[in-house]
């Protein structure tokens, strides 16, 4: 590199438009430029083979959360008041009795929230929703422990909702779950589950194997599967079924 | 569910493909370490496309990469050198840069002290070896205030070398 080189930045520019790059004249005539374009090319190959592949769907899901932020922030006033207030209800008093926020006696509550024409609302086991709707989450286990949010529709698709993929998870305690989802607009039912995993070592392959049977039933045994099996047998767990409409 | 709908994801995916190898080149030669860079390359664009309307705009996107790539990896080298982890090892340019080589070799040695801005700087000129004028624009600031975060850069940094610290 000379002094009259281009920097790394001036060679990215070159390396995306060469075209329209003022640096292309100096480029072609020089060794030490030659070079580390070589460089930069074989690093962008290696992202290309190694990290994209592994990467790219955390990076879609970033851009699903950038696009959830706003149906909250956007929301009413008042409506987000009473969304907390029945946020508190959940964590001070647990579900009541006559309203089923998921499976009782496994040691979860969870509740499901939408941002509809209403504002934002809790809803109830089996609720109508747009098959577009963007979803937030809140649970209530009875102990701290390793939670994964996950769901399973009509089609035997089984989506990872929480933790997003690649990052392991966590312990968390009663309350909401950062992040959300946004259903596939597909209509059919589709279930909603949080479930504790018994140690954070759990992969999400065997938390997903878990609900394989579900996802196999068709829409008859989404609707009634509250619970999920194999490896969580015994786990908290709770479940929610919503019924997307065009 | 299809999280964020198709369209999204796709976009996301197209720009990841596009700027991935801009971020993972500036991670890797931060780092220099390839599983670091991998790890940190992920986490860039998971910033960078939460302000998607900048990856859109050519004029400004190469600049705004650079800035939040660098920012993001000299935090993960002060982290870990925090936590014991690995020392602070930067490439410093090439001869030929403004700067003289012990200014560079300092800047490595010590960066990880400074506040986010002036470490951009510090990196920018002595590591990167780019002009003052270049750097004013990829930072979007003044060539004046580089001038003087480089200058207030390098007046510390002796001072905590010669241990004269106040």
């Amino acid at each position: 590199m000379t002094p009259r080189c281009p920097s790394d930045l001036a060679l990215e520019a070159f390396l995306l438009q060469p075209e329209r790059s003022p640096e292309a004249a100096h480029v072609a005539s020089c060794a030490s430029c030659t070079t580390r374009l070589a460089r930069m090319r074989e690093e962008g190959e290696e992202f290309r083979r190694e990290v994209f592949p592994r990467t790219v769907e955390a990076v879609e899901d970033a851009m699903v959360k950038r696009r959830l932020r706003w149906p909250l922030v956007l929301a009413p006033a008042g409506a987000l008041a009473a969304a907390a207030v029945a946020v508190l209800l959940l964590v001070r008093t647990g579900p009541p009795a006559d309203y089923e926020y998921g499976v009782k006696g496994s040691g979860m509550a969870l509740a499901v929230f939408v941002n509809g024409g209403e504002g934002v609302r809790a809803l109830p086991d089996g609720a109508a929703v747009p098959a577009a709707a963007a979803l937030r989450f809140k649970v209530q286990p009875a102990d701290s422990c390793w939670l994964w949010i996950m769901s399973v529709d009509a089609r035997g698709e089984i989506s990872r909702l929480y933790p997003p993929k690649g990052i392991p998870p966590d312990r968390r305690p009663a309350g909401p779950v950062p992040g959300g989802a946004v259903l596939d607009g597909q209509p059919g039912p589709e279930r909603i589950y949080a479930v504790c995993a018994p140690s954070q070592e759990m992969a999400w392959a065997e938390v997903k194997a878990s609900a394989a049977a579900v996802a196999t039933g068709g829409p008859e045994r989404v609707r009634a599967a509250r619970g999920l099996g194999g490896s969580l047998s015994g786990a908290y767990q709770a479940s929610l079924l919503l019924e997307k409409r065009p | 569910m299809a999280e964020g709908g198709v369209p999204g994801r796709e976009r996301a995916a197209e720009l990841y493909r596009t700027y991935g190898p801009a971020v993972y080149r500036r991670c890797l030669k931060l780092l220099r370490d390839r599983e670091a860079a991998r790890d940190a390359t992920q986490e860039v664009f998971v910033k960078l496309v939460r302000d998607i309307a900048k990856l859109d705009d050519p004029a400004i996107v190469l600049p705004w990469i650079y800035r939040v790539a660098t920012n993001h990896c000299l935090n993960v080298q002060r982290d870990r050198r925090r936590r014991g982890e690995a020392p602070l090892e930067l490439e410093v340019a090439d001869a030929g840069t403004s700067a003289p080589f012990p200014d560079r070799h300092l800047a490595g040695a010590i960066l990880s002290r400074f506040d986010e801005g002036t470490r951009a700087v510090a990196v920018g000129v002595l590591v990167d070896g780019m002009g003052h004028e270049e750097l004013a624009g990829a930072l979007g600031i003044s060539r004046k205030t580089v001038e003087r975060r480089l200058a207030r850069f390098l007046e510390r940094a002796r001072q905590l070398v010669s241990g004269d610290e106040s």
